[in-house]
């Protein structure tokens, strides 16, 4: 019984984690909090569902065009919205409010194109197998092994490439990053594309583990924003252990609570870590 | 047609309450409440619940910003010493979170099936057939005092300390004022009035649901306060008729359009999100803003 819990919550917390990294890198290197990230979930799954559907292409392949088409709306995003308020010296709270404009906009568009109920993608059916006594189905185990290779991905950027060094450079001290000749607003649009790339790979997976509906994304934004919290705004690695322990704790509350109030313990560890580790678990940010 | 007049009067009045208390907070303070609408479902909820249990409605009404001022105020203590985008965050998520528990807690709010039937204020004096008029009249009443009272808020000595708080929070605590406890009962006094505007809608509504309190809502207030003008209640005030008429007008519309209902919701909600979007990258002062009274634009 608890290890099943234990396994719903690494599964779950993967998926987490990976839209965590991408809100916190976000809030980091943009320094506002982006309400709107649920939606890129949301959107990327939706890009995957229409590729595949349109296109006749492989799911795997709908998956890779859909990410890459999210990260493409992110920097188009950042060229029609983002700039203009940061050039316009627009207040962190005006942004965050168009964020919210923006999140309720795509969120009611896709209500309009796909209808609110609930879809599925085209994949047959997994069939769960028993393992050590959980129930786990192939399509778990793959979603894990993709978020896993997803993340090694994100430090393997941040720490060895130069563009992830100018993100980390900016993400400290941006002054001091414009001023040693880091090309600001392309390293911006690298983080947007990279945020929503992993957000379009988030709300895939979700999509898969359950289904797709348009409030898919909104519905876990705040499990998101406590892992990121959690791991400490900016902290890449904070935020996939913060995803982890999000995850984990959530499923493990359904033993004690009825489910329907496990979004309510993300809630609870957000405002213990906000009164007493403010700075996240590692203290780092 | 005169039902017409009074059911705007009614939902443009409340909706300007419950905008003024977000006025309060924001206009004044400068506290991104992004759960404005949680302190509404508390006054009305609290206020139905504890009226079908026979507590005198002016009782139930003022538990029910009691409850919300002490909801609002821990909140802000949780939060206000940080960064200002965590209040956001946590009201955003308090806000959804006790929506979760309204429609999941069945024994106590009989969930999506809703409240109906409860009492209402003097509705055995008034009788039903005039019922509407009298609570406009009421409504009417209630924002004239609400108005009242924040506008002598601004101009006493509190008002001012908070103003000064919400342009340079440094200068004020270096005055010697305890700008944290200036904050929290800001947040306290507008969540409170939203509660207010909660058990109003509740008596005009005669029947809620936690689906009335989506986290738009709170949103719908910040269009009001935004675009009269942050600070300003008059412009409040404006704000909410704007945007009722807007809603009105739609409404109206919709009936030569053949949308299914979901989707001409849906094109309203994107109208708001376009509406909020637009504001903010081309008139974040409103249309009344004052610009020494703005701190939205900078």
């Amino acid at each position: 019984m608890m290890e099943q819990l234990i396994a719903n919550g690494i599964i779950y917390g993967c998926i987490i984690a990976l839209a965590a990294i991408g809100l916190s890198l976000a809030y980091r290197i943009l320094n506002f909090a982006n309400f709107a990230h649920g939606e890129f979930l949301t959107l990327g799954a939706y890009f995957a569902l229409f590729f595949a559907a349109i296109l006749n292409l492989g799911f795997p392949a709908a998956c890779f065009l859909a990410i890459a088409a999210t990260a493409a709306f992110g920097v188009a995003l950042d060229l029609l919205a983002w700039r203009p308020m940061r050039s316009s010296g627009a207040s962190r709270t005006a942004i965050m409010i168009l964020s919210i404009g923006l999140s309720i906009a795509i969120r009611n568009a896709l209500i309009i194109f796909f209808r609110p109920d609930a879809l599925r993608f085209p994949l047959p059916v997994s069939r769960g197998m028993s393992i050590y006594g959980m129930s786990i189905t192939p399509l778990q185990i793959e979603v894990v092994l993709i978020a896993s290779a997803a993340m090694l991905l994100v430090h393997a950027l941040l720490s060895r490439t130069a563009l992830g060094k100018s993100m980390r450079a900016l993400a400290d001290n941006p002054d001091l990053a414009r001023i040693s000749g880091i090309n600001v607003d392309r390293v911006i649009r690298f983080t947007w594309a990279v945020s929503m790339g992993l957000a379009a790979l988030a709300g895939i997976m979700y999509g898969l583990i359950t289904h797709l509906n348009p409030n898919m994304g909104w519905s876990i934004i705040l499990p998101m924003f406590a892992a990121a919290i959690l791991g400490g705004i900016g902290n890449a690695y904070g935020a996939m252990a913060g995803g982890l322990i999000i995850g984990i704790s959530q499923e493990i509350s359904t033993a004690f609570l009825p489910a329907e109030y496990k979004i309510a313990v993300s809630f609870l560890i957000m405002i213990a870590v906000l009164l007493f580790r403010p700075r996240g678990l590692t203290g780092g940010g | 047609m005169l039902d017409y007049l009074v059911s705007i009067i009614l939902t443009a009045g409340i909706y300007a309450i419950f905008a003024l208390g977000l006025n309060l907070q924001w206009g004044y303070a400068g506290l991104l409440n992004f759960g404005h609408v949680a302190f509404m479902a508390i006054g009305a909820y609290l206020t139905v619940l504890l009226s079908m249990n026979g507590i005198p409605i002016f009782l139930a009404v003022l538990a029910g910003m009691i409850l919300a001022g002490a909801a609002g105020a821990s909140l802000g203590v949780a939060t206000l010493r940080l960064r200002e985008d965590y209040l956001a965050i946590v009201t955003i998520g308090f806000s959804e979170i006790l929506r979760f528990v309204l429609l999941n807690w069945s024994s106590l709010t009989r969930g999506s099936f809703g409240l109906f039937g409860y009492p209402r204020p003097f509705q055995d004096l008034v009788g039903m057939r005039d019922y509407n008029l009298f609570l406009a009249g009421l409504v009417i009443a209630v924002l004239l005092m609400v108005y009242a009272l924040l506008e002598a808020l601004s101009r006493s000595p509190w008002g001012r300390v908070l103003k000064s708080v919400r342009d340079d929070e440094a200068v004020a605590v270096s005055l010697g004022k305890n700008a944290f406890s200036y904050k929290v009962q800001a947040i306290a006094l507008g969540s409170a009035i939203a509660a207010l505007s909660g058990s109003l809608l509740a008596f005009y509504l005669q029947y809620i649901n936690p689906n009335n309190f989506q986290p738009v809502e709170t949103f719908y207030a910040w269009i009001m306060v935004i675009l009269g003008g942050s600070g300003n209640n008059r412009g409040t005030i404006l704000g909410a008729l704007l945007l009722w008429g807007f809603f009105s007008t739609t409404r109206f519309m919709e009936g030569y359009l053949s949308f299914s209902p979901s989707a001409s919701s849906a094109a309203r909600m994107i109208l708001i999100g376009l509406i909020l979007i637009g504001l903010m990258m081309f008139r974040p002062q409103g249309l009344l803003g004052r610009e020494e009274e703005l701190s939205i634009g900078r």
